[in-house]
């Protein structure tokens, strides 16, 4: 036996972003039972184009593309088991967090929040670990 | 729903340079399987044939750290091709188009997911890598 990798294309252009820009990681890929999402940056999911706003507004673009992502995936938000999100400054964790409580619905995954140096002027970047949808897809 | 138990074991390269959290007394192991998932730990720029920290230019470390990488898989009877989730930390974001380069070697058809971001390294290392690997693709 051995375990299925699968790496997710999403069917919104911009959700091919990694591919379109050619940056070496897809956007998510399936392996066995899990979903793992790279750490996603706020962008336009229709075009690809990075998206830099507020740590709220970036917040709220990933978390929207991430729904979209793990849709694709077969899997969903209430299915995310793990989730580690890095902010730019931990100063912002309670404008992330505020935000952050309307995706999930209780009870929200296991999660990690750190302060990092992220690049080109990122402020906030989130990845995840779900489950993959029952059906064996 | 009864969940069989997943049988766990540290992973251990062929390669004993390599398994530096032994040689160094650190209070981890290189990797650990559970049934056919591969977690291995942040691995940096060790010479495999002297054990000792490489830091040179930002290429070569992270050259050195994915060959280790890819050694610590292929001991398991993985390898790269079957890694699905890719931690790289730096010391210094500003190495990260430097980083991208080298790493695109590596994994140059359906990459894994990713996530790279900079914070203090131990040791000096210019980098750290860890990732989440399955089990063998059958022959």
């Amino acid at each position: 036996m051995s375990l299925p990798r699968e790496v997710i294309t999403a069917p919104l252009p911009g959700i091919g972003a990694t591919r379109a820009f050619d940056q070496p990681a897809s956007v998510a890929v399936r392996g066995g039972a899990f979903v793992f999402v790279s750490g996603l940056t706020a962008f336009d999911p229709a075009t690809g184009a990075a998206i830099r706003g507020t740590t709220s507004s970036e917040t709220r673009q990933i978390l929207e593309n991430l729904e979209l992502i793990l849709e694709a995936a077969g899997s969903s938000l209430d299915r995310v088991l793990k989730v580690n999100v890095l902010l730019h400054s931990m100063l912002e964790a309670p404008n992330m967090n505020e935000i952050y409580a309307r995706f999930f619905p209780e009870p929200p995954p296991a999660r990690t929040v750190c302060g990092a140096r992220l690049p080109d002027g990122v402020k906030v970047m989130i990845e995840c670990t779900a489950l993959a949808s029952d059906d064996g897809r | 729903m009864t969940a069989a138990r997943l049988p766990r074991s540290p992973i251990e390269p062929v390669n004993p340079v390599l398994n530096v959290s032994r040689s160094a007394n650190l209070p981890h192991v290189p990797g650990i399987r559970v049934g056919d998932y591969i977690f291995l730990s942040g691995m940096g720029p060790i010479d495999p044939l002297t054990g000792e920290r490489r830091h040179g230019p930002i290429a070569e470390q992270v050259r050195t750290t994915l060959n280790n990488v890819k050694h610590m898989l292929e001991s398991t009877g993985s390898s790269l091709t079957r890694v699905v989730r890719v931690h790289v930390v730096l010391a210094d974001i500003a190495d990260i188009a430097e980083m991208d380069r080298v790493y695109r070697e590596f994994f140059p058809v359906d990459p894994p997911a990713r996530t790279a971001w900079s914070m203090q390294l131990r040791f000096g290392n210019g980098c750290e890598i860890e990732c989440v690997a399955l089990g063998a693709a059958l022959a």
